[in-house]
């Protein structure tokens, strides 16, 4: 019996003895030292899905170098401390515990996934430091805590916006919906549409979810198209939706597909390009706008890392750009300075768009619709939110 | 009896100065590694008793600790906040907090006992997999419920109480309540191993048609050890989700399932000194092998170091780093000179 004390009285000394970190008091978060300004990002940086960490970094690395050559903010330059989360949401809590304790970090940016995202957001509410998603869409990532933010639309909007693209510009009436039921992402996004083009006057003619990582669509498809919908709905990551739009256009069924911000990817004209012709999807920002902005980032970015950007890493390059306005705005690189900053945030010009934070801590700001035909994109609409109203 | 006790107030007065101590002079980073690992522990000592002791092997664990992890929640969340909501996170009673972690641990001792019960007519690999659709069962089936919150599961669990002479410093007090769990099941455990019923449960492990010849009743003993191990996966579940203040379906895939196993086989199957140090060693070695990834700037690199530690370890050592054996003081005193053989 004695060893079950012996074990606990081993285990303490043992990892007392390898640790090096003793609590050092007194230095108390205050975002590094005079000349610099912390930034902690958590991100997926390797794992499942490394690929939306490493370009959201990258938007961020290129916002914060090209911030710091411009001689800092108010002189100060910003330090990147990026953990990597390996796609696992529990990481995320970890390492915010890291960033917030051990980095002392003013703010933080991060993650992706709403997942990762809601995990983290408790740690740095309570350690009193704002957290920036760059593009967590779902909607309970900002109702964490009241110094959590984020830059990037959410995914009721996106779900109203496709609905009201649907019935009120394209003129259809009759919609069908596929979607994955285990994903929180694609299910909600179904849900907004569905509320949201029924409130229209509306009909859905016809729901076949699908659930987990399946290739073929054969069941679902043939279920739409004995329905008979003038559009069908498919709020889909890119990998999937190349898939479903063979198996559609293998049935027979030419309706265009909507979709959501999950189609956009440099391959997904490669994918799905002919499958998917006619179709649309709605995203934040249109590549081909003539915007000086806009294009200065595509160029920089394009000469930086050699490759086209994404969504993700035009929102991580705006999450830095908004920092730096809500530190403007806050009047100083102080945890509550910024937060207080964020809250602040109007009509902030970014690569993603116009937007400014509203009450509950998100991005009001307008959603573009892209048209797929050929081998390019081309912008049709760009949907606001007051025009929701 | 009294020695039981006495030994259960010394681990909670242990407990509380290792809180004390580490919220006086350790970095929360540290502690936070810590009381992973002591959920880790809690985990794989009371897998151990089903896979190691009676050598039933499960791949189920996740479904017991999803199980704890939910109702715990809710149980808190329904008694500190009234209702589902958002807004910053609060302190739960400590009659809650006991009560949500008892409901948690019962609740998945139930699910033992469905998942024990086919156990009686599955063996070895038949059962691993019935074991690991259970898990994946109850995992979808959390998904799909739209009131806990579907895929991104539920929010704002409440924070473990304080207690008397602990501040709310950054860790809060989750090393005392994770470590009494650990040595309350280190404790039970051992004494199990070592009782008339262990002992029935390792005859069974050796050969199961001898055990019952000897009398010893082997379908109800093979539940009991499933509802044992639930009951503290349930409770983990619990502390857990008190610890992390969400928890989502997908925290429990069969990964983790697998990872508990590892833990065991790598300690030693069958050794609670194993389970435990297995533990500490799959918990610990990712996070340690962070600051050489950053550094490095090779992310990815733990999980290659990790797989490579466990492909070394079964060709050198198959059978973990133990085996059957476990650390104690009389281990200690053979060891030290002079000592009593």
């Amino acid at each position: 019996m004695r060893y079950a004390l012996t074990l606990l009285i081993a285990l303490t000394a043992l990892f007392s003895a390898s640790l090096t970190g003793c609590k050092d008091k007194g230095n108390d978060a205050g975002g590094g030292g005079a000349d610099e300004i912390r930034v902690g990002v958590f991100l997926s940086l390797s794992g499942a899905n490394a690929d939306f960490g490493k370009t959201t970094k990258n938007g961020i690395d290129l916002a914060v170098e090209e911030i710091n050559e411009a001689g800092g903010i108010n002189g100060k330059k910003l330090v990147i401390i990026a953990k990597d989360t390996r796609s696992k949401p529990e990481e995320a809590q970890t390492v915010a515990k890291q960033l917030a304790s051990q980095d002392k970090v003013a703010v933080a940016i991060g993650s992706v996934e709403s997942g990762q995202s809601i995990k983290a957001a408790p740690v740095f509410q309570e350690a009193g430091i704002p957290m920036v998603s760059p593009s967590s869409t779902n909607p309970d990532v900002t109702k964490q805590g009241d110094r959590i933010f984020r830059v990037c639309y959410l995914d009721d909007f996106q779900g109203q916006a496709c609905a009201a693209f649907a019935y009120k510009d394209l003129g259809f009436r009759k919609a069908a919906l596929i979607y994955a039921q285990d994903d929180d992402y694609s299910k909600g996004l179904a849900q907004y549409f569905r509320e949201a083009f029924k409130g229209m006057g509306g009909s859905i003619v016809e729901e076949a979810p699908f659930q987990g990582d399946v290739s073929e669509f054969k069941d679902q498809v043939s279920k739409i198209a004995a329905a008979g919908p003038d559009v069908i709905f498919a709020p889909v990551y890119y990998a999937k939706i190349g898939l479903i739009a063979r198996d559609f256009r293998k049935q027979g069924v030419t309706v265009p597909l909507v979709g959501g911000d999950g189609w956009e990817s440099p391959q997904l004209i490669q994918l799905a390009g002919e499958t998917l012709e006619g179709s649309y999807f709605g995203y934040h920002y249109d590549p081909d706008d003539q915007d000086a902005k806009v294009q200065g980032y595509l160029k920089a970015y394009s000469a930086k890392f050699g490759s086209d950007p994404n969504s993700l890493s035009a929102l991580g390059y705006d999450a830095v750009y908004a920092v730096k306005l809500a530190i403007e705005l806050g009047g100083g690189s102080s945890a509550d300075q910024i937060t207080e900053g964020l809250r602040k945030i109007k009509d902030f010009k970014g690569v993603t768009g116009t937007f400014s934070i509203d009450e509950n801590r998100n991005a009001k700001k307008s959603i573009t619709m892209l048209k797929i035909g050929g081998s390019n994109l081309s912008k049709v609409k760009v949907i606001k939110p007051e025009d929701l109203k | 009896m009294a020695k039981t006790v006495g030994l259960l107030l010394a681990g909670l007065v242990a407990c509380y100065g290792l809180n004390w101590f580490l919220a006086e002079f350790i970095e929360v980073v540290y502690v936070d590694y810590l009381n992973l690992i002591g959920i880790a522990i809690v985990l794989a000592v009371g897998l151990n008793v089903i896979n190691g002791l009676t050598g039933q092997f499960s791949l189920g664990h996740a479904g017991f600790m999803a199980i704890g992890a939910f109702v715990a929640g809710l149980v808190s969340i329904q008694l500190t906040y009234g209702e589902m909501s958002s807004g910053p996170l609060e302190l739960a009673g400590l009659g809650t907090f006991l009560l949500s972690l008892l409901l948690a641990g019962l609740a998945a001792a139930v699910l033992g006992v469905v998942v024990g019960a086919p156990a009686l007519r599955l063996k070895g690999d038949y059962l691993a997999i019935a074991t690991l659709g259970f898990a994946e069962i109850t995992r979808i089936l959390l998904t799909a419920q739209d009131s806990l919150g579907g895929p991104t599961g539920i929010k704002r669990i409440p924070k473990m109480p304080l207690l008397p002479g602990t501040g709310a410093w950054d860790g809060g007090t989750s090393v005392f309540w994770i470590f009494l769990v650990v040595f309350t099941i280190v404790l039970f455990s051992a004494r199990l191993q070592r009782s008339t019923y262990g002992r029935a449960l390792i005859a069974i492990r050796e050969n199961e048609l001898a055990a019952e010849t000897m009398g010893v009743r082997a379908a109800r003993m093979k539940v009991m050890a499933f509802v044992y191990g639930a009951f503290f996966a349930g409770i983990a579940g619990g502390l857990y989700a008190h610890y992390q203040h969400s928890v989502r379906p997908d925290d429990f895939t069969s990964i983790r399932s697998i990872e508990v196993v590892v833990m065991l086989v790598l300690g030693g199957l069958g050794s609670i000194t194993g389970a435990v140090l297995g533990a500490v060693a799959v918990t610990l070695v990712p996070q340690l092998l962070r600051p050489l990834e950053e550094q490095l700037q090779v992310n990815g690199l733990s999980m290659v170091v990790y797989a490579l530690l466990l492909i070394l370890m079964m060709i050198f050592r198959p059978q973990g780093i133990f085996g059957q054996r476990e650390l104690s003081l009389k281990l200690f005193r053979r060891i030290l000179p002079g000592g009593r053989k």
